[in-house]
């Protein structure tokens, strides 16, 4: 009786509310969404953003208040567990960013309009559960290849490699002429792990569907793909800079940079330091070359971010207005003209005014797409695969171990906790 | 109001106030009580707790018992990186011991002779590196060790002797020293001040008799004024344990927060930052819990450090008054 009654007081209420609310204009329930996330450098890109969706939408103003890097996951969990957290947040791929969708913290967003036409499979997999239910709007991913240096190229006659051996051989002519073939150095070992061994893997596995054949226990992680894979960091070996193990990151950017180098394994991500950096030097990129004897080629292209909806927003319905304008083309190319190097992931691609970011997305066209090997699945236990990865690609770099070695180091690492790795093979 | 009146009458502020005034400070314990309660002992006991607990936000709010202490010292892998961190924290307090303090003996001995012409110019350059950030420091002495663009290679080059350089910070053998010494080299300035002091306040009567007695300078040196410094040594020694268990910014900025090469260069600090703060990368997984267990056993390293110290001293000072 009390709960019927109790039903009929709300129900009244919001009739009443509504029928209140019909003739107000709609400057005067303005709405304000909050957008968290860890790109501190976007604030200027992204206020852009927000006032453009402000221009279409001006009833809804979206705040962007992002988080430093380290502390976004720790801080985001606490908001959410405190009730503070944000409308919208950025998602990280995979393991965390489902984390949080496991803990009810974030919206079951599969019924937003447009989302799965907008997206393959393949991007909406990183912020998917295995039932199909979609917690984040991809927003962006982020490309890897090889920057070369285009004078220097041309001076000493270099076509670009189409095969492996022939990115070897260009390797060879450019020490042989007094350059470092690769400005990459291992003295701050993530860049091993993510922009060498990670960025030529997937032409070793086999792509995505290679690395799934490890996901499901059908491949060993010691299996001759993977022992390919850091063979091919032997391979790179000889052409690295002199001590390489004490160079940093911005030391192989500089390296690059003066000339002394002739080719760059990197990231997308770079392209505007490089722009702002040093404006009239020439370079442009390419993949990373399959082995001679193999037809299809990859491209690590990373699912990085995505965005995803507060469980408890006071704001559903403008907060899903938002997501739904992400799905739309208009956003993909403001995005993607915004912030060069990082790419939009709707599968009407933009045209980029950016040539080296036009470059570096064109790179997609007829070649297999894949995120980095560690990121799905791998990362859940510990030692994590990124970390087994990142190690041994360095011992084999350093020439400290063989690659069978580091395939059997990744293997029984993982063998520790990750369960299709204790039954391949089988 | 009453109860005001009761509370001074009982710590004997009112009516008579020759009795009881011996305890009469006990009052003036108190805003020190209060202060020292709410921002010191009222945190440290309450990392304790969490050290119980485990989570994945900021505040673990999930009870394990003693599961956090049982994979720091059970758990192979996070055995392995903890007793890393820990061994290498005393290699590093070790090389502070052996190159800064004795460096600042050294150089308050020097300093402190009266005829040393430009005396107040040493002192000043001993002390500039303290002065600077530690950001700046580290990334002054990572171009200077710079493998390409290095300044000390430039310079061995130059005296033909090329092969004596090594990428140091990439090596997992030296990297751990070469940021021991770079911190060493920053730091050196307070503990020569210190020495420095302590050599100054020697009494010139002590000194002069001693003279008078035959002493040389040397011997006068380890006789008369290292064994007066004796409180000091202890001091300083106190202060670098403490300082270089809870060190942290040195590692982070000249290596990074993983410590590499290969964590040859972790130490409790960023050990505790990844485990409580940053989670190691990619993954960016940490726990309050597991990390205020680190901060407790730090915590627990530094006490029995601390009060071994205080109950020696204290042994020596009485010795030191029944002669």
């Amino acid at each position: 009786m009390k709960k019927t009654l109790l039903v009929l007081i709300l129900v009244a209420a919001v009739v009443v509310g509504m029928g209140h609310k019909a003739p107000v204009s709609k400057a005067q329930d303005e709405v304000t969404l909050t957008l968290g996330s860890w790109r501190v450098d976007d604030v200027e890109q992204i206020d852009a953003l927000t006032a453009a969706f402000h221009e279409a939408y001006p009833n809804i103003n979206v705040v962007f208040d992002p988080t430093n890097p380290p502390d976004y996951n720790a801080t985001l969990q606490s908001q959410f567990e405190t009730g503070n957290a944000p409308d919208l947040m950025y998602l990280r791929s995979f393991a965390v960013g489902r984390g949080l969708y496991d803990q009810g913290f974030i919206s079951d967003i599969s019924d937003v309009p447009g989302l799965t036409d907008a997206f393959t499979e393949g991007s909406l997999a990183a912020w998917s559960t295995e039932d199909g239910v979609h917690y984040g709007v991809p927003l962006m991913a982020v490309s890897h290849g090889i920057y070369y240096n285009v004078d220097l190229f041309n001076e000493l006659g270099i076509e670009i490699p189409q095969t492996w051996e022939e990115l070897l051989a260009a390797a060879q002519v450019l020490k042989d002429n007094g350059y470092d073939a690769f400005a990459n150095a291992s003295g701050e070992p993530w860049t091993i792990a993510e922009i060498v061994f990670m960025n030529l893997a997937p032409n070793f596995i086999g792509g995505y569907e290679g690395r799934m054949a490890y996901l499901n226990g059908e491949r060993c992680f010691n299996d001759e793909h993977s022992v390919a894979a850091f063979q091919a960091m032997a391979d790179l070996a000889p052409y690295v800079p002199e001590d390489n193990s004490a160079l940093t990151y911005y030391d192989s950017q500089q390296i690059f940079l003066l000339g002394e180098a002739g080719m760059w394994m990197g990231g997308s991500w770079d392209i505007p330091f490089f722009e702002s950096e040093e404006p009239d030097f020439d370079w442009s990129v390419f993949a990373v070359p399959a082995p001679a004897a193999q037809e299809e080629e990859y491209v690590t292209f990373h699912v990085d971010a995505a965005i995803g909806m507060n469980a408890a927003t006071e704001h559903p319905d403008e907060a899903r207005l938002f997501l739904q304008w992400m799905t739309t083309p208009e956003f993909a190319a403001l995005f993607g003209n915004l912030l060069p190097g990082f790419f939009p992931l709707n599968v009407q691609a933009p045209t980029l005014d950016d040539p080296h970011a036009d470059a570096f997305l064109k790179l997609n066209e007829g070649r297999g797409l894949d995120v980095r090997w560690a990121w799905e699945g791998l990362l859940d236990g510990e030692p994590t695969g990124y970390n087994l990865m990142q190690d041994n690609a360095i011992a084999v770099l350093n020439g400290e171990i063989t690659p069978q070695e580091a395939a059997d180091n990744l293997q029984n690492g993982l063998a520790e906790w990750f369960a299709p790795a204790q039954a391949c093979g089988q | 109001m009453a109860f005001i009146q009761k509370t001074l009458r009982k710590f004997g502020l009112l009516d008579d106030w020759q009795a009881p005034r011996r305890r009469a400070w006990l009052v003036f314990l108190i805003p020190g009580l209060i202060i020292y309660t709410l921002f010191m002992a009222y945190p440290l006991v309450n990392s304790m707790r969490l050290s119980f607990y485990t989570g994945t936000g900021l505040r673990p709010d999930h009870f394990v018992g003693l599961d956090n202490y049982k994979t720091l010292f059970g758990d192979t892998l996070w055995n392995e990186r903890f007793t890393n961190a820990l061994s290498n924290t005393f290699i590093f307090f070790g090389i502070h011991m052996a190159v800064q303090n004795s460096l600042g003996l050294l150089f308050a001995t020097i300093l402190s002779q009266k005829h040393l012409l430009g005396r107040n110019i040493y002192r000043t350059f001993i002390f500039i590196p303290a002065t600077m950030s530690v950001l700046l420091t580290a990334f002054l002495w990572r171009l200077i060790l710079n493998p390409r663009w290095g300044m000390l290679k430039a310079l061995l080059e130059r005296i033909g002797h090329e092969d004596w350089f090594k990428a140091w910070l990439g090596d997992t053998k030296y990297a751990l020293i070469v940021v021991s010494l770079v911190s060493s080299w920053q730091w050196v300035g307070l503990p020569t001040m210190m020495f420095l002091a302590g050599f100054l306040r020697i009494p010139d009567e002590l000194v002069e008799a001693a003279r008078v007695d035959g002493a040389n300078a040397f011997q006068i040196w380890l006789r008369i004024k290292l064994p007066l410094l004796k409180p000091i040594i202890g001091i300083v020694t106190i202060l670098t344990f403490i300082g270089n268990f809870n060190a942290f910014d040195v590692v982070y900025a000249m290596m990074g927060a993983n410590g590499p090469p290969q964590y040859s260069t972790d130490i409790m600090g960023t050990f505790f930052y990844r485990a409580a703060i940053a989670g190691e990368h990619p993954v960016a997984r940490s726990d309050m819990g597991i990390g205020a267990a680190v901060a407790t056993i730090t915590f627990l390293i530094l006490m029995v450090g601390v009060s071994s110290w205080l109950i020696f001293s204290r042994q020596q000072s009485e010795e030191a008054v029944l002669g």
